[in-house]
């Protein structure tokens, strides 16, 4: 069974340019989702092992997304990396919803090959 | 009046629209570039990756080469010495054993091993009939008898993947009261790795038989080494060896029999 990385932001480039970063690196399946409650209900059908959210989006933001998905049996263990354009003053609220790291955008997609890599 | 500002006005609508048409290509052609440059950078990454497992793989079996060529040159010396067995592969393993008690990174050093595998290299160049004597040397032939750590520092001396290996060589007869030889180093003048090689020749000496008496139990040849510290041996070394257990150096003297 392959581990399942899972993508979500509702800028459908950004979901391109993510998937095509990590494509094939680490044997990871990448599914994407384009806003915080199909994350949620793919992350039920498919538990993933590394999770990259999107902090705004409309609807529901990031933050309420990684708390949800935290109350979800199989996105548990999963690592959540937040990815935000604004400052740091999220990221305290991000850490409080369970999320485990924080990259700003623009990332460093080198910081995410690394991530991805690390999880083998 | 008013249908020529019409006119203007939809001329203008027409140019927006095709800069706007202009720029919506020109800012596909960037996001359709970045993505080259991600699938590059990943694909980059990728070689990266197994190129540095490769530098690994390769490490490790130059590594091994290093091993495989100081145990040839070890076994050479040892072939010329009939009783004393596996005598350097013993000291070694004993000596990793008082290294890693001493609590240092010491025993994780190759160079250490290759040292204490080598230690008598230089006694290729030491005749037969001394080598050999069962008297006792004259002072002439333990002149030349005692310049076999130098003679090994010297054979050795090209080689720089030994490095500090060497100057276990060269120190592996040095006594920590300074009375050694060849160059009368006291105290910690004397390679810390020389001076638990010290300990675990000795050790090695008094457990092993030889033609003109048994071999002496661990309670005896503790006995020796703890009255030789701050004398012949390093008192921390000493330490470090007495926490080591009997049971360890009998297993490792049973697996290189």
């Amino acid at each position: 069974m392959s581990s399942i990385v899972l993508i979500v932001d509702d800028d459908p480039f950004i979901r391109k340019l993510i998937s095509t970063t990590l494509e094939d690196v680490s044997g990871f399946q990448l599914i994407e989702a384009e806003d915080g409650d199909v994350a949620l209900d793919l992350a039920a059908e498919q538990p993933p092992s590394l999770v990259f959210l999107d902090i705004d989006m409309p609807r529901m933001n990031g933050i309420e997304t990684c708390r949800r998905l935290r109350e979800l049996p199989g996105a548990r263990e999963a690592t959540i990396v937040m990815l935000t354009a604004a400052g740091v003053e999220q990221e305290s609220e991000a850490r409080a919803a369970g999320s485990d790291l924080f990259l700003t955008k623009p990332f460093s997609p080198l910081a995410l090959l690394r991530l991805v890599d690390g999880l083998q | 009046m008013a249908q020529q500002t019409v006119d203007e006005l939809a001329r203008e609508l027409e140019r927006l629209r095709e800069q706007l048409a202009e720029h919506e290509q020109a800012a596909t052609l960037q996001k359709e570039q970045l993505e080259r440059y991600a699938a590059d950078l990943r694909e980059t990454f990728k070689q990266e990756r197994a190129r540095s497992v490769q530098l690994a793989d390769s490490a490790k079996q130059l590594q091994e080469s290093y091993m495989a060529t100081v145990r040839a040159l070890s076994n050479a010396v040892e072939a010329r010495d009939a009783y004393t067995g596996k005598h350097a592969e013993r000291v070694a393993a004993y000596g990793l054993e008082i290294a890693r008690a001493t609590g240092g990174t010491l025993a994780s050093d190759p160079q250490i091993e290759f040292g204490f595998l080598l230690h008598d290299v230089g006694k290729v160049a030491v005749p037969d009939a001394i080598l050999y004597k069962p008297e006792p040397l004259s002072h002439e032939e333990r002149m030349l008898m005692e310049r076999h750590p130098v003679t090994g520092f010297e054979i050795l001396s090209d080689i720089d993947f030994l490095g500090a290996a060497k100057d276990v060589v060269r120190s592996h007869h040095e006594r920590w009261d300074g009375n050694g030889y060849p160059d009368g180093l006291a105290g910690e003048e004397i390679p810390f790795a020389a001076r638990v090689f010290a300990a675990a020749d000795t050790l090695d000496a008094l457990t092993s038989s030889r033609p003109y008496r048994p071999a002496m139990g661990m309670d005896d040849a503790r006995k020796i080494i703890a009255a030789g510290s701050g004398s012949q041996f390093d008192p921390d070394v000493v330490a470090a060896f007495n926490v080591v257990p009997d049971e360890v150096f009998e297993r490792l003297s049973r697996e290189i029999a």
